[in-house]
């Protein structure tokens, strides 16, 4: 099987109906964590198994299209956050092509990273609209202590951001990738738009 | 079948605007008090917003993500009241804080600016029908394809949560234990989330094929069932937003 | 005229070692009502997502051989293209909704509109496919908001209204409850004496020996037999390969009553109680 092109522009329907199940995903894991009273968000599970299955665009599509929704139906701050949705499904997609997603030591390294990128891209939202906070209450605490501390409002904010996005997608990650090798190998090879067909004649 | 959408159904002159004006009002909200840094500015957005909310006859709607919205608001006027760099004049003392002016002064500049634009985003959620603004999208030149796919979400996710909800009804009647510490609850959780999962991506080969055989890649032209929506005013109102960012710019620039 | 010819038809999935589909060779004609029936993993499926271009366009793999639809060469061909002429209904009527309209008459438009159909002659497709199908009743209702049978008759609406030659429905009433599936069978009926050619995978033989014209049986991807629905069902070896015969065939074998000046037993209520009949039954 050859491995699908890390760029494809040329989503298969199977790739697109992909993306409203993804984000069904998402709403799931966050009632998930919700139900169990986690103080993480879990909201990105579909994210990153539709960047795993379908590569970096189809995953990235199918963050920005969550916080979309999210915002047409519960809240609109979700919007603006749209872009670090579409960030983490690009990082995910691009790491596990890179075969950063292959076993579970290395799933736990990849989660890192994307928790990284979550707060590289969301600090600077956080700071452009609420001034720095992030509306998690441990996460705003920190940022209390650090700014109280240093007068640094960049560094507080990104500790902030990051207290709860290394956990967060290091779980996400975790579980993606479990959910990921239950799954039988046809729905896997499924979302390759690569393949062509043989010939047996 | 259950709704998800805020969408809230009013015979008013906001809900007859075109989707389109909205995200042009969005991107006003946004572009103004950046183009215009100044507190009053803000106010008069602010109040412009919350008119249009009460045309709209939907400002009931709007209490609970505000409430949110102020309750993380309150943090920041707290935490920047008292910690900001730059810190100087003393308002007020209590205990072993101070609360100083330039920190409050910033924080109240955040919350005009948050609540204009969730205002705005608000007057085009609760006043737009998700399936008008995806279909004037469309219309717009957006990719049907995507199209589809937003729409498809609004189904797609009540859809998946009633399929979450009969299975963990399932487990409590027999006898599966949902409350309680954190162990207990995740044993009772984590193995629903498995079926859930699995078997909505295996859903989707199905649905995939479903719309395959009914020309959902077809390349010629499309056409619509529905007939286009006219709305009145579109490009008036349009033009005068646009012409509103351009005076600030103007402003921003000569004054 | 023949609708359908499949010559030497291979397929094998993609990560499949075997072959789903082995050398199969069959002609239609136009306005038959054909049966295909064999054991689960038989190949049924398989032989009729090859019939509208979803073998092999939509999983790859490999194939070889040719299925040629009212001449077109499926393999030469896509899906959109092909649907023009055979529209195919699936087990499940939950996945078959697109998921992206809000009444059942909208639903039904989804095809059209992708096929860019004029709007007049969309409502006059729709209007047809609503009566045809008897749901007409429902059509402002949400389509999850019907029963499975209705659901299901929707979904034949949505291909009908895209005016195909030829229907091929894949075990359409396997996820019904017995009133559904009377609904569906009705309804199928129907379709074929509108003229469209019907092929129809079915588990449920009583109905096939009465509706079909010819059935088709299929064991490890490959024909068995092809033949009119007597010759079939009277074959001793239906059991080999994983199928039963209608409840009246086996009753006739077992009391080895053949139809009248013919070697095959009956295959339906009627020509067993003409058989047994004078037995006193």
């Amino acid at each position: 099987m050859k491995k699908q092109g890390l760029w494809s522009l040329r989503l298969s329907t199977a790739a697109l109906v992909l993306i409203p199940t993804a984000v069904g995903i998402n709403y799931i894991g966050k009632l998930f964590a919700g139900l169990l009273k986690l103080p993480l968000w879990l909201d990105s599970i579909g994210t990153v198994l539709a960047s795993i299955l379908a590569g970096p665009i189809v995953g990235a599509l199918s963050g920005a299209i969550n916080n979309v929704i999210y915002g047409l139906t519960a809240d609109p701050i979700s919007f603006i956050y749209g872009i670090t949705s579409l960030a983490i499904g690009l990082a995910a997609g691009i790491l596990f092509y890179k075969g950063w997603i292959s076993s579970w030591s290395k799933a736990i390294v990849a989660g890192l990273m994307i928790g990284l990128v979550a707060a590289i891209i969301s600090t600077p939202l956080n700071i452009g609209f609420w001034g720095g906070q992030t509306g998690n209450v441990w996460g705003d605490a920190l940022y209390a202590t650090v700014l109280a501390n240093t007068h640094a409002t960049w560094l507080a904010s990104f500790l902030d951001e990051i207290v709860v996005d290394l956990p967060d997608k290091l779980i996400v990650v975790l579980i993606s990738f479990g959910i990921f090798k239950g799954l039988p190998k046809n729905v896997v090879q499924l979302y390759n738009t690569n393949n062509k067909v043989e010939n047996l004649d | 079948m259950r709704s998800i959408s805020l969408y809230t159904e009013r015979n008013t002159v906001i809900h007859a605007m075109d989707p389109i004006s909205k995200l042009f009002y969005i991107l006003f909200a946004l572009l103004i008090p950046i183009i215009l840094p100044s507190i009053k500015v803000s106010i008069v957005c602010v109040v412009l917003g919350l008119i249009f909310l009460l045309v709209a006859r939907v400002f009931k709607k709007t209490i609970p993500v505000f409430s949110f919205v102020f309750l993380i608001l309150l943090t920041v006027i707290i935490i920047q009241g008292l910690f900001r760099p730059g810190n100087q004049t003393t308002l007020f003392h209590f205990g072993p804080f101070t609360l100083y002016k330039e920190g409050l002064m910033f924080a109240f500049g955040v919350a005009f600016r948050v609540i204009n634009i969730v205002s705005a985003f608000m007057i085009l959620i609760l006043t737009t029908k998700p399936s008008d603004l995806v279909e004037s999208l469309v219309r717009k030149g957006l990719s049907s394809k995507i199209g589809y796919v937003i729409i498809s979400v609004f189904q797609i996710i009540p859809e998946m949560m009633s399929s979450m909800e009969t299975i963990t009804d399932a487990q409590r009647s027999r006898g599966m234990e949902t409350e309680g510490n954190l162990q207990t609850r995740m044993k009772a959780f984590l193995p629903l989330l498995g079926p859930v999962i699995l078997g909505s991506l295996a859903n989707t080969k199905e649905r995939a094929m479903a719309l395959e055989v009914r020309g959902f890649n077809s390349k010629g032209p499309k056409t619509y069932l529905l007939e286009e929506k006219k709305y009145r005013y579109s490009k008036v109102v349009q033009w005068g937003i646009l012409l509103g960012i351009a005076c600030a710019l103007a402003w921003r620039i000569l004054v | 005229m023949k609708k359908i010819i499949v010559e030497n038809l291979k397929y094998k999935y993609p990560l499949s070692e075997k072959l789903a589909l082995n050398n199969v060779s069959f002609e239609i004609e136009q306005g038959e009502f054909i049966g295909v029936i064999g054991r689960n993993l038989s190949g049924k499926s398989t032989l009729c997502q090859a019939m509208v271009g979803l073998v092999p366009h939509f999983y790859k793999g490999a194939y070889g051989g040719k299925v040629i639809i009212d001449g077109l060469e499926v393999r030469n061909y896509s899906i959109a293209d092909i649907s023009l002429k055979v529209g195919i209904v699936f087990q499940n009527p939950f996945t078959q909704i697109t998921g992206s309209k809000m009444t059942v008459y909208e639903e039904i438009a989804f095809g059209l509109e992708n096929l860019g159909i004029s709007r007049a002659e969309m409502i006059n497709r729709i209007d047809f496919a609503l009566n045809l199908l008897k749901i007409a009743p429902f059509k402002e209702r949400s389509p999850f908001d019907l029963s499975g049978g209705q659901m299901q008759r929707m979904a034949i609406a949505s291909i009908i209204a895209m005016k195909p030659e030829i229907i091929v429905l894949d075990e359409p009433t396997s996820q019904l409850d017995p009133e559904g599936s009377e609904e569906v069978f009705r309804a199928i009926q129907d379709l074929s004496k509108q003229g469209i050619t019907v092929i129809l995978a079915e588990h449920k033989m009583e109905k096939m020996a009465e509706f079909c014209n010819r059935i088709l049986l299929l064991d490890d991807g490959k024909v068995v037999d092809f033949d009119v629905p007597e010759k079939v069902f009277s074959r001793d070896d239906l059991g080999e390969h994983g199928v039963n015969a209608p409840v009246y065939t086996r009753v006739c074998k077992a009391l080895n009553k053949k139809k009248a000046g013919t070697n095959d037993y009956p295959v339906t209520l009627e020509e067993a109680v003409r058989v047994l009949g004078g037995m006193g039954l």
